[in-house]
């Protein structure tokens, strides 16, 4: 007797992840009953497309430049919220980074310090402007105050995890030199974050240029309150050229700002396009997958 | 005879260190001057500040002590919040995912269409949430459909920069044979890419998710709904008790949600 071919190959049945499908239908679940419960006026959509298109026009053909020099000025104002509210932010982050890095400081200081920063980050930073504005009145310095404080959450967490991510033998060599703590601070550490930590700096400036051009809107000057009034009057010519002042200053800013991280970290100017085509500037160009060519 | 040997060895031992003192000294010079010129700007005013600290003690006060008494009115406005941040983070999740596919150089041959879609994209990211939220409101009126328009588009421009650069990071080698086999480029993509950046895509939708909850509460101060129309209200009345009360209640919220989220993402990925 001929044992039995095998049937047809079969395909294995797919394994199951139990975990991951409950995880999906909760999701679901919940993204339904949002929909369910938000009361929201879904019919005010039906003619939105055609709205958006007069609200476009309305803003951008032509936008109104005849107010260009003062938004350009506010928007200085904002940009120079945004540096000294950064500045504050490393100064007071600077040290507090270090006292929050295992190894180099206690215990007891480190981890209620991270709690600290974990605490400003899920504070927003319009809302540590408004406790800020309920006591002292919001001008731009205590806007960009606001900046710095919502700065120390992040720079904060960002400066002791990169302190505790570094090589540890330069450490070792500064403890069995028989160096201070200010000692493995200065030659432990410092050498081999300096670069990180300037580029994360500088990466929080974009944040708070983004950040102060809000601030604006709830009283603080700058290009959100200037933005702010001109909607309220409706002036969308002079709305749509405001967006497009901070459209262009944000940009041209993070390219910059891009530019000296790049810098920074790699230690060249150039490069940066090379570097982002292969994600490294050390690797080999990705060859392109065949079929690209039309044949 | 011998020392003399040494010493001449030891002199000629160490390089001497690359000065960099002239260039840190200007590079201080000019971001000194930025700084003074910001401040002058800003107008720094400390002495001022602490002036003002006096007068405000009342306040800080009112803040220390929140009214809990005023939780339940909280409720509706907290739900809008929420609801705001799960429809906007689902639809902005769902038009990304396409859209970081013609935003990858990886998966869009077409370069027209990948530079046209990219410089949207980018168009779109440079505007801060609050200028979104506070021409929305004007066009479509005040309430939770102008804040999840907002954070709709926020989410667009996070999530498909980010699934989009993963995707320029991904191996190419299973969409190239499904090239080679004659799928097309939807087609390869769908079967050979999509399944790689799937986990990706649902931790950067999940983080999207916690960025929502914090903008969520605070768009309603233009009158985008939520929290932040709350806060405006109490903030105009000088009720600086509930006012606290709310932060506390988005600090517990963000705090929560967030890290629910972040051990969701630890699991699934």
């Amino acid at each position: 007797m001929a044992p039995t071919p095998p049937a047809a190959t079969q395909r294995p049945a797919k394994p199951g992840h139990p975990g991951r499908t409950i995880a999906w239908a909760v999701i679901s679940l919940l993204v339904v009953a949002a929909f369910w419960s938000a009361k929201i006026n879904w019919s005010a959509l039906s003619d939105f497309p055609t709205e958006t298109g007069k609200y476009l026009g309305l803003l951008f053909l032509p936008p109104d430049w005849s107010k260009l020099g003062e938004a350009l000025s506010a928007m200085l104002l904002s940009v120079q919220m945004a540096w000294i509210g950064t500045l504050i932010g490393i100064v007071v982050s600077f040290p507090l980074g270090f006292l929050a890095t295992a190894g180099i400081s206690a215990g007891w200081l480190a981890w209620p310090l991270r709690g600290l920063f974990a605490l400003i980050r899920a504070v927003p930073e319009v809302v540590i402007a408004i406790l800020i504005l309920s006591v002292t009145g919001l001008t731009p310095f205590t806007g960009a105050l606001a900046l710095g404080i919502g700065s120390i959450g992040t720079l904060g967490k960002w400066g002791y995890e990169s302190f505790e991510a570094v090589d540890q033998g330069p450490l070792e060599a500064v403890r069995s030199a028989g160096g201070s703590r200010l000692d493995l601070m200065r030659w432990g550490i410092w050498p081999s974050v300096q670069a990180e930590v300037f580029s994360f700096w500088l990466y929080r400036f974009e944040i708070n240029v983004r950040a102060s051009a809000i601030l604006g809107l709830i009283g603080a000057g700058g290009i959100g309150k200037m933005l702010q009034d001109n909607v309220q009057f409706r002036n969308w010519d002079a709305v749509g050229m405001l967006l497009i002042v901070v459209i262009v200053v944000t940009i041209v800013i993070d390219q910059l700002s891009g530019l000296l991280r790049q810098r920074i970290v790699h230690g060249r100017w150039s490069g940066n396009r090379a570097a982002r085509r292969t994600g490294d500037p050390g690797k080999p160009e990705m060859s392109e997958p065949a079929g690209r060519m039309a044949l | 005879m011998s020392t003399a040997l040494r010493s001449e060895t030891a002199a000629a031992g160490r390089p001497a260190k690359p000065r960099h003192a002239g260039q840190a000294v200007l590079v201080l010079a000019v971001l000194g001057l930025l700084t003074a010129w910001a401040a002058w700007g800003v107008g720094v005013d400390l002495p001022k500040v602490f002036a003002n600290a006096g007068n405000a003690w009342g306040n800080l006060v009112q803040l220390g002590q929140p009214d809990y008494g005023f939780i339940p009115k909280t409720f509706p406005a907290l739900l809008e919040t929420l609801n705001m941040a799960v429809i906007a983070t689902a639809l902005g999740a769902a038009v990304a995912l396409p859209l970081s596919f013609l935003a990858s150089r990886a998966t869009n041959p077409n370069r027209p269409l990948l530079i046209a879609v990219r410089t949207v994209l980018n168009l779109i990211r440079s505007v801060p949430d609050i200028l979104y939220a506070a021409v929305l409101v004007a066009v479509v009126g005040v309430g939770a459909l102008s804040g999840i328009m907002t954070l709709f588009l926020f989410n667009i421009g996070i999530i498909a920069k980010l699934v989009s650069e993963a995707l320029d990071g991904e191996d190419l080698g299973a969409q190239e044979a499904a090239l080679a086999a004659g799928a097309s480029w939807f087609k390869a993509d769908r079967a050979a890419m999509l399944p790689q950046i799937m986990p990706t895509f649902t931790s950067q939708t999940l983080y999207t998710f916690e960025i929502n909850i914090r903008a969520s509460a605070v768009i309603g101060l233009v009158g985008a709904g939520g929290l932040g129309v709350l806060i405006d209200n109490v903030r105009s009345f000088f009720r600086y008790h509930e006012l606290s009360l709310i932060i506390l209640e988005i600090l517990v919220m963000v705090l929560v949600l967030e890290s629910l989220s972040a051990w969701l993402r630890k699991r699934l990925v």
